[in-house]
């Protein structure tokens, strides 16, 4: 019998409903293409739209959206406390037992729902695609279909990847579609990940034009600026950032801004305050024009498997500035040619100067990085990178 | 600090494996040259030591920041009111809000200041006397695999 072309998707959220994540995105976007090419697809999440509370904030049930159907399940009740003891434990590498790994999934987020649709439906499907990994919605869903799944991990170096319960996860799946060459890696160093059971994806992205002054002109902004966009949080490095430009600000004693995108709190020194614009969550366009205004755009994440952002950034002409223990934003500015990358504040102060002060070299690194977004992670070439990653690792 | 740039380098022909290289070695002359032993830098690290700690000439270079943080001024200051109305009867009142707190108050920063100075003093010894026996024993390991003839080539 011929394999069903139907495929699912299956994500803790769903972007663009009030959530912002790259996780999200990728997917969202990834089963999007799936779709207007034709496939059937099922895009399998949960009434939440906040990562801190879980809460079902969205009706359950099914939503036709852009040619694919979503379904909406809501999240199981769950030990909060528990779950937030045991990931104590393990963010501080502390040994946890298998038994404790379970308890911690079990009490992450979870939808018996969403698991039991599967359990009736898995055969419609060719393929289940699911990320990010460290959820019990994959982890459980995954391993209740392992031969149907086929992994989206955005696998991070970071303790939760280095559980025993990862590793059967990643050995049991069908296969990985990973974003870049440097978490294919990390797979390999962290569960002796065979190449052949995975292939390199990614995520498209459009091509656009944004006016470099629109921002700065709309916001008042007169002083040179540097950019983050995306959710504030430690894990994601907003905090170094704050105190870095606050100190490159009263040791250099220039005049540069500090402009925040996207959501969440951010914790800065009372001093840099006057010089933080937040922007809050802008549309699309006002995103890219806050970009290609910049003088660079900061990732300070070292936990990235992708890193969009920065990718969109270097499509708007602006080179980034990324932490050199993230090896994927590294591989990402070494492929462009278009972006530096700073151990410590000292390399920061000088990296930062350096862009502040050659204008010419900030346009060259920029032009070089919007053409190496065209070209490698432009839509129809990931989409052709996509179906082959599925007939491959999925054969129809 | 100058305005000058750090580097002048080429834009068409720009590398940016060789750039950062470049960069890099800049700052780590100027880190030898204590031009970023400030405590300003040490506090602009306080999120990033833990990406740091696999850095050989990080310890020597955060121990440099720090002897320069660690000591909290704790002298009399001037107390000033930026507020026209009832500004001497403010400044006024904080000065003996002041004079109350202190009594109570200097004593224990002075302790903090002198565990803070105990501190960092320990830790640099242990660093220098850690330092000197890592040198000790690769000069050793060195004679050695030079004697056996198993060392590197």
């Amino acid at each position: 019998m011929a394999a069903p072309d139907r495929l699912a998707f299956v994500c803790p959220r769903l972007a663009g409903e009030g959530a912002v994540g790259g996780a999200e995105t990728l997917l969202k976007n990834l089963a999007l293409h799936a779709a207007a090419r034709g496939v059937a697809v099922d895009f399998l999440t949960t009434c939440a739209q906040s990562h801190f509370t879980w809460e079902n904030t969205l009706p359950a049930g099914v939503k036709r959206m852009d040619g694919m159907d979503v379904h909406f399940f809501p999240v199981d009740e769950r030990d909060v406390g528990t779950f937030l003891a045991i990931q104590q434990s393990i963010d501080r590498g502390r040994p946890v037992s298998e038994e404790d790994e379970l308890r911690w999934l079990r009490n992450g987020v979870n939808s018996a729902a969403l698991l039991r649709h599967l359990d009736q439906h898995a055969g419609d499907y060719r393929a289940i695609l699911l990320g990010p990994y460290l959820f019990g919605l994959t982890w459980f869903t995954a391993l209740a279909h392992p031969e149907r799944s086929l992994l989206v991990p955005c696998l991070h170096d970071e303790p939760f990847a280095k559980l025993a319960c990862m590793k059967r996860l990643f050995a049991e799946t069908a296969g990985c579609l990973f974003n870049a060459q440097a978490e294919r890696e990390l797979a390999g160093e962290l569960f002796a990940y065979p190449d052949a059971k995975s292939r390199i994806v990614g995520m498209g992205l459009d091509a656009f034009q944004a006016d470099p002054t629109a921002f700065a002109k709309r916001h008042g902004l007169t002083a040179p600026y540097v950019l983050y966009s995306g959710r504030r949080e430690p894990l994601k490095g907003t905090p170094l950032i704050c105190d870095y430009v606050h100190a490159f600000r009263e040791r250099t004693g220039r005049d540069v801004k500090l402009v925040f995108t996207g959501s969440g709190a951010i914790d800065a020194p009372a001093g840099l305050w006057p010089h933080i614009l937040d922007a809050g969550f802008v549309s699309e366009e006002e995103k890219h024009e806050a970009m290609a205004g910049a003088v660079a755009f900061l990732h300070p994440s070292v936990n990235e498997s992708f890193g969009i952002v920065l990718l969109e950034a270097f499509l708007a002409g602006t080179p980034g500035l990324v932490h050199a223990k993230s090896r994927v934003l590294v591989s990402q500015c070494r492929a462009a040619g278009a972006g530096l990358w700073f151990r410590h504040y000292p390399d920061f102060e000088t990296q930062l100067l350096y862009l502040l002060d050659n204008p010419d070299a900030r346009a060259t690194l920029g032009a070089r990085g919007r053409d190496f977004v065209a070209r490698e992670y432009a839509w129809p070439a990931i989409e052709r990178k996509f179906f082959a990653a599925l007939d491959a690792l999925r054969p129809a | 600090m100058s305005a000058t740039p750090v580097l002048s380098i080429g834009a068409p022909g720009l590398d940016v494996d060789r750039l950062v290289a470049d960069l890099q070695a800049t700052v780590d002359r100027k880190v030898r040259d204590g031009v970023y032993a400030d405590a300003r830098v040490a506090r602009a690290e306080k999120t990033n030591l833990v990406h740091l700690r696999g850095s050989d000439d990080f310890l020597t270079f955060y121990l440099t920041c720090l002897r320069d943080a660690v000591f909290v001024d704790i002298s009399d200051f001037e107390i000033r009111e930026r507020r026209r109305f009832f500004g001497p009867l403010l400044v006024a009142f904080k000065k003996v809000v002041w004079k109350l707190l202190k009594f109570y108050t200097y004593r224990l920063w002075s302790q903090q200041n002198q565990v803070n100075g105990l501190v960092i003093t320990a830790l640099e010894g242990l660093e220098e006397q850690s330092a000197a026996r890592i040198a000790a024993l690769e000069k050793r390991l060195v004679e050695l695999e030079k004697a056996t003839g198993h060392g590197r080539s």
